[in-house]
């Protein structure tokens, strides 16, 4: 598979040297970031369809148990994670569209958004888990809460990774910015391409929770 | 990176991935009734009787699966001196490569020799024991993930430093092996379940887990054995 992410930059659109430049320059590849991240990120959506389909199973089997344990859910957290979540989602995207600007100062500031606004989602998942653990309900309670665990839980894994992404992407452009690398050119075109692929990851977090708080929280059972 | 290399015996080596696979999955999987598993609440007395009645398939099974582990580290040598044109072979990306590699070949020898120790006077030992030994066995193999997720980070990392317009290994196979590298984390899960999709024997923690692995290898072979061609064909061209 050729790799056009690493084709010369299209000759349009580049930041001009010393001024400031708000057009928006054409994504790096035929897809945003690294084309190999998109198979990451298929493989894992697979993988949730395979769970959605698990609970969807579960739930025609035994509504009634899965609507009673659905109501012991925290609907008010769960909508403040949802929130959360697609704030922190709009803040990467606008990461992105400074970055292809070639604005570094913005792509900080919008990534540095992206990961303070996103780490409240753990503070919330943690006081929802903690709620849900001190009423005495867990991962062996039922198998809605076995569900509810366990997908919270591996899309928790997912929100940590990409906390950390987010770290090392911010790392990355104040570095590029202090060697004098502009995003548009060398380095600072690879940066572009990882923080594209960074936020297709991220996106991925949010459509992946916005499924979960419809199915785990919202759909209402017989 | 730029030395010449011999290549000589890299495709042999490379072959033992999709052979290991192959014999694990006769012997480990079909003759030693782990292809799919008994389930965690399969009566003890179930799995006793499999082992006394069939202890010489077991038996043979899981000698011929011990005889063959090695045959994955070999295999994961070699597609790490693969990584080696990629990275500088001090690079600890390729380190980690063989070292998961060898990892994983001792966490395949010890469980096995567990279903094998259940095979081997199963007339003798109370049912329980049986079972705890079955039990033993794929508490080990499963949780022992995380040495072969070294193997897949490190090539994956290593791979998608490949610089070359068309990559020795494409990049969406690293990402790929290092998506299963992070799918093999919820078997962390497995310990709790005797029953359900979440069990040794239910859909995401075999099903899934298993297969996902055994396809990355014979496909990362096949990529492997290309790009040992192009490696031949670049040093010839340079000589």
């Amino acid at each position: 598979m050729p790799d056009t992410a690493l084709a010369p930059a299209p000759a349009m659109g580049i930041a001009s040297a010393g001024g400031r430049d708000n057009r928006v320059l054409p994504s790096v590849a035929a897809m945003p970031g690294d084309s190999g991240v998109w198979v990451f990120i298929f493989a894992d959506m697979c993988a949730f369809a395979v769970f959605f389909a698990l609970f969807a199973a579960g739930r025609i089997a035994q509504p009634a148990l899965y609507e009673a344990s659905r109501r012991q859910l925290d609907l008010a957290l769960g909508l403040t994670n949802t929130l959360v979540l697609l704030t922190s989602g709009a803040f990467m995207a606008q990461a992105a569209r400074s970055a292809r600007a070639g604005n570094a100062r913005a792509t900080l500031r919008c990534l540095a958004a992206t990961l303070g606004v996103g780490s409240l989602f753990g503070v919330s998942k943690t006081i929802e888990w903690s709620a849900k653990l001190n009423h005495g309900i867990g991962l062996t309670t039922n198998e809605f809460f076995t569900y509810y665990f366990v997908f919270t839980g591996i899309h928790f894994l997912h929100f940590v990774i990409g906390l950390g992404v987010l770290a090392v992407l911010i790392a990355r452009v104040r570095a590029d910015e202090r060697a004098g690398d502009t995003l548009a050119a060398g380095r600072g075109r690879d940066t572009l391409r990882w923080i594209e692929a960074g936020g297709a990851y991220w996106h991925m977090v949010d459509l992946l929770w916005i499924v979960l708080f419809a199915m785990l929280y919202l759909m209402r059972g017989a | 990176m730029a030395d010449r290399v011999d290549t000589r015996y890299w495709r042999f080596c490379a072959w033992m991935g999709p052979l290991f696979v192959a014999v694990f999955f006769v012997c480990w999987g079909l003759l030693g009734h782990n292809f799919p598993p008994f389930a965690p609440d399969a009566p003890a007395s179930e799995v006793a009787t499999y082992f006394r009645t069939h202890a010489n398939g077991v038996r043979l099974g899981m000698v011929i699966a011990m005889s063959f582990a090695p045959a994955y580290g070999v295999w994961g040598y070699a597609v790490a001196k693969v990584l080696e044109q990629v990275i500088e072979k001090d690079n600890i990306l390729v380190q980690l490569a063989r070292v998961g590699a060898a990892w994983t070949t001792i966490t395949i020898l010890v469980p096995t020799s567990f279903w094998l120790t259940a095979a081997f006077r199963p007339e003798a030992l109370p049912d329980w024991m049986i079972q705890m030994l079955y039990d033993m066995a794929w508490l080990l193999i499963d949780l022992a993930y995380a040495v072969t997720s070294v193997q897949l980070f490190a090539l994956g990392v290593g791979f998608l430093a490949d610089r070359r317009a068309v990559p020795l290994v494409p990049k969406w196979l690293a990402w790929y092996g290092i998506w299963v590298g992070f799918m093999f984390a919820v078997e962390c899960i497995m310990p709790y379940f005797f029953s359900g999709a979440f069990a040794r024997s239910g859909i995401l923690n075999f099903w899934i887990e298993f297969l996902i692995w055994m396809v990355w290898v014979p496909v990362l072979t096949g990529y492997t054995l290309k790009a040992i061609g192009r490696i031949e064909r670049e040093q010839a061209n340079g000589a």
